[in-house]
């Protein structure tokens, strides 16, 4: 208790803490503790994520991401465990006493009020005054470029426009924390990118912490600064988008994270016998012979042409060309039912596309480290998982 | 594939799809589905007349009585068969008619009070209905519905019963209860569709904004849900201004409401002034349904106001 108040007092003891903490928190459905073990949203999950980062969680649907971020925000209570902001155990707390603030999915802004309405509904709950409020909600609806839309009804805005607002409506309380909830799931495309980018310098530009939920692995890359993947209510991996993409800890995490041409296989002696395929060259990789792995090559990793000498070198046949403006990819069978996926720039494309027709025999390489020997789990580890 | 089969059979496809589709693919079986499609369409297009004798005859049926009241309340004569010229006796006679005017002084506060009673426990109930996160909330639902099919009289009487068995005088107040009793039903089942419809994440918004329980209700659900709370109030008071049964039942003495009051005079002849008093509350309930129609303009909604849906 002491402990605590101490925390929150002094700013200097706050620093040194994360900006948020979950303490082995787990998320439950239903009976609380079942004997089963599944009606877990999120399980035993702890993260420590500093100030000012832009961190994300990413999963496939239902891997307990939202459920997660509903925790940080106050809508959802823990099972078990705890959620500390700034070190002080926030657990419980209903979200008008929390420090933070939330980008929902739908933006949920509010119909009955004007744009500038809107976002001033937090600093009046505040009790700010009159003043410094038209100041604050000016300012913010400027960075948002929203400032010249400050009267309108948000019934009469685009998709995009009121997702800034809901942004400026949550900025503007100068939370400690952002919360955003798949807020670019309703966009297309194309202004998803901008988005992207633009959500990415308001975090610099502001300094706050940003906590992003999404699915889309290219957004979480792209924007954060580090990424926790989640699968099954666990994290499975957390660290920077280059750890998760080029290291990836799992067979789940190598292939949520784009294509990997993930194949099972048996490790032994320095090499991999892929099941129905050829045998590859991995290296010493410190694992027991006859240990069952699966292997992963990244096709932008896969060279078509222009061997280096040290590279691991695969005979195959190109199966299918699939022509995507910038790059093309190919798939290529290296043995009667085993293909891997080749992705190559079209730099040169006229070239390309004389050599490596359909039917064409090629030889495939990549550097040995390019190659990611990993531990297959056991059988019922993953049957646990899928559950 | 799919769309090729639901192009096969143009009668179960619905017509815009099958020309949307039609105009997508240039396959042969499209183009053979379009001429069909187009048949179809002039079919559809000409004015089938037994239509149109049937809704005239719906709205002569409909509207001739009333047109009659209309009529006659400007009568210079008594007669109510015979139109002999026009005058606002009728009406004159129904203004200098004190009992009358305090009928028609005490049907308005009875329709204002339970309106406003039934509009706050009717919200009251939906919003708990919706959100009880028990059994109770299906059950509860499904009782609310027995006030709309239960024959007026029975509730009529079963309220007369009730009062005089726990020995409560008749009064403006006992008919002020038995109409709000009467009128909850209908306000909850308006709005309970409208709350199940409204994103939770509102509410979550504003108590993520600082907002107390109570203030995420009153700043952010109850506007968003004004629309119909203002539709069902003009519904109820529409309805309990022309209830006749229930307020036949539960009155005290003087001032009656009008309904009754007119029911009463009827009984020892009828007076032309009652047409006056009938084409007055026709005026007073187009008033009522335009201020209905109007209200949502001031929410920024586009169309009218469907009454039953609130949207």
């Amino acid at each position: 208790m002491t402990a605590i108040d101490a925390a929150t007092l002094s700013p200097s003891a706050a620093a040194d803490c994360p900006a948020v903490r979950l303490d082995r928190v787990s998320k439950s459905f239903g009976a609380p503790r079942s004997a089963a073990g599944n009606g877990f949203a999120v399980r035993d999950v702890s993260l420590d994520i500093a100030a000012g980062e832009f961190f994300s969680l990413l999963g496939p649907s239902g891997c307990g991401k939202t459920t997660s971020l509903r925790m940080i925000g106050g809508f959802a209570d823990p099972t078990e465990g705890s959620i500390l902001l700034d070190g002080r155990d926030v657990t419980g707390l209903p979200p008008n006493q929390r420090n933070v603030n939330t980008v929902f999915q739908s933006y949920a802004v509010f119909d009955h009020l004007t744009v500038a309405d809107n976002v001033a509904f937090g600093l009046k709950r505040q009790g700010v005054a009159r003043g410094e409020i038209r100041k604050r909600v000016g300012a913010m609806l400027d960075l948002v470029q929203m400032g010249a839309m400050a009267d309108r009804r948000p019934r009469t805005l685009s998709g995009g426009q009121r997702q800034r607002v809901a942004l400026a409506r949550a900025l503007v309380c100068r939370p400690r924390v952002l919360l955003l909830d798949e807020p670019l799931g309703a966009l297309d495309l194309k202004l998803r990118r901008a988005m992207q980018v633009e959500l990415k310098q308001i975090q610099r530009e502001v300094g706050i912490t940003f906590i992003f939920v999404t699915h889309d692995q290219d957004e979480a890359l792209t924007m954060s600064d580090r990424v926790a993947v989640m699968n099954g209510g666990v994290v499975e991996q957390c660290g920077t988008p280059e750890d998760v993409y080029e290291r990836p800890a799992s067979t789940f995490v190598a292939s949520f994270m784009g294509t990997s041409n993930l194949m099972d296989g048996v490790y032994r002696d320095g090499s991999v016998a892929i099941t129905g395929g050829p045998t590859i060259a991995v290296g010493d990789r410190g694992l027991r012979a006859g240990c069952a792995v699966s292997v992963s090559v990244r096709p932008e990793k896969i060279w078509l042409s222009e061997h280096e000498p040290q590279m691991v070198r695969i005979p195959g046949t190109v199966a299918e060309t699939v022509y995507s403006g910038p790059t093309t990819t190919y798939l290529i069978e290296i043995a009667p039912g085993v293909t891997v996926s080749a992705l190559e720039q079209n730099t040169d494309r006229s070239r390309n596309e004389e050599r490596w027709v359909n039917g064409a025999r090629v030889e495939l390489g990549w550097r040995p480290e390019h190659c990611l020997v990993l531990e297959s789990a056991p059988a019922d580890q993953s049957s646990l998982v899928a559950a | 594939m799919s769309r090729r089969s639901e192009l096969a059979s143009p009668a179960s496809a619905n017509q815009k799809q099958a020309e949307m589709s039609a105009v997508v693919t240039s396959s042969p079986a499209a183009a053979a589905a379009a001429a069909p499609t187009k048949q179809r369409r002039r079919r559809v297009e000409r004015k089938p007349r037994v239509a149109i004798a049937i809704t005239a005859i719906f709205f002569v049926l409909l509207y001739l009585p009333i047109a009659v009241v209309v009529l006659f309340s400007f009568n210079s004569q008594k007669s109510l068969t015979v139109f002999k010229g026009f005058s606002f006796r009728w009406y004159d006679e129904f203004f200098h008619d004190h009992d009358m005017i305090a009928s028609l002084g005490m049907s308005l506060k009875v329709s204002a009070v339970a309106m406003v009673g039934a509009i706050v426990i009717g919200v009251a109930l939906a919003l708990g209905m919706v959100r009880a996160r028990s059994w109770l909330g299906s059950y509860a639902g499904f009782i609310m519905l027995i006030p709309l099919i239960t024959p007026e009289i029975v509730t009529g009487v079963a309220s007369q019963l009730l009062f005089k068995g726990f020995y409560i005088h008749l009064s403006t107040t006992t008919v002020i209860v038995a109409e709000i009793t009467f009128s909850i039903s209908y306000v909850t089942v308006i709005l309970r569709s409208r709350v199940a419809a409204l994103n939770p994440e509102l509410e979550e918004a504003a108590m993520d904004l600082g907002a107390t329980r109570w203030q995420a209700l009153r700043l952010v659900t109850l506007p968003a849900l004004m629309p119909a709370i203002l539709a069902s109030a003009v519904l109820i008071f529409a309805l309990v201004f022309d209830d006749f049964v229930l307020a036949y039942f539960t009155t005290g003495v003087t001032p009656e409401p009008l309904s009754v009051r007119i029911y009463s005079q009827i009984r020892n002849g009828v007076r032309p002034s009652i047409n006056a008093v009938g084409t007055l509350m026709l005026v007073g309930s187009i008033g009522l349904i335009a201020l209905a129609l109007v209200i949502p303009r001031f929410f920024g909604r586009k169309g009218g106001l469907d009454i039953l849906s609130g949207e």
